[in-house]
């Protein structure tokens, strides 16, 4: 059990790289959005949402392709395009 | 001469025919869209979503410095992030903390 902890410890892509925290500071845009989803959608910006969609989808690739291949941020990415693509929906929606 | 160079940079393993260019380079788009968004009203913005954008640009801005090599056009990005983020939420601190005087006194008068 600890070996596996250690072994993500000591990774290189884990907390002690950057490759680590720079894609902890990028869920902050996912909860970001999903604190949004609760907003009345007249608050979404269109712009920001919809280069947001691309945004994360090019970086899901990225993230893959990158090496060392980076599986945490793929996840991070992943989950922002769900909520932006969410967000997108109800922006859509609301402009009639 | 040129035409090898420009072949050169076309075929680079993070040039244009690769992820590794397009990902980034999208990343403007962020910026761009917050430059868009100066001219709508400051109720808009939403300010878990600025400070989400100004602190991730703050911090890639750093950490594009200390990775090798430093990437300059990460570090760009992030920087152009960080400032369109940091005026947004000066425009929207500013209408909800700084403006209320005149607010409520034409609401009184109004």
């Amino acid at each position: 059990m600890s070996s596996a902890f250690k072994a993500f410890l000591n990774s290189s892509v884990g907390p002690k790289t950057t490759h680590f925290w720079g894609p902890v500071s990028n869920w902050g845009l996912v909860l970001a959005s999903v604190a949004d989803t609760k907003k009345p959608p007249e608050m979404i910006s269109g712009n920001m949402t919809g280069v947001l969609c691309v945004y994360s989808a090019l970086f899901i690739r990225f993230a893959w392709m990158v090496r060392p291949r980076n599986h945490f941020l793929m996840v991070t990415h992943m989950s922002n395009e769900c909520v932006q693509l969410y967000q997108l929906s109800r922006w859509a929606r609301a402009q009639g | 001469m040129a035409t090898s160079k420009l072949q050169a940079l076309w075929n680079h393993p993070a040039g244009p025919k690769t992820i590794h260019f397009w990902a980034p380079t999208f990343k403007w788009g962020i910026s761009i869209a917050n430059i868009a968004d100066f001219a709508k009203p400051p109720e808009k913005i939403s300010y878990p979503q600025q400070i989400a954008v100004t602190a991730t640009g703050l911090i890639w801005s750093r950490y594009s410095l200390v990775i090798t090599p430093k990437n300059w056009n990460l570090f760009s990005v992030n920087v152009a992030m960080a400032s369109t983020g940091l005026y947004q939420l000066s425009r929207k601190i500013r209408q909800d903390y700084f403006s209320d005087e005149k607010e409520a006194t034409a609401q009184l008068e109004g």
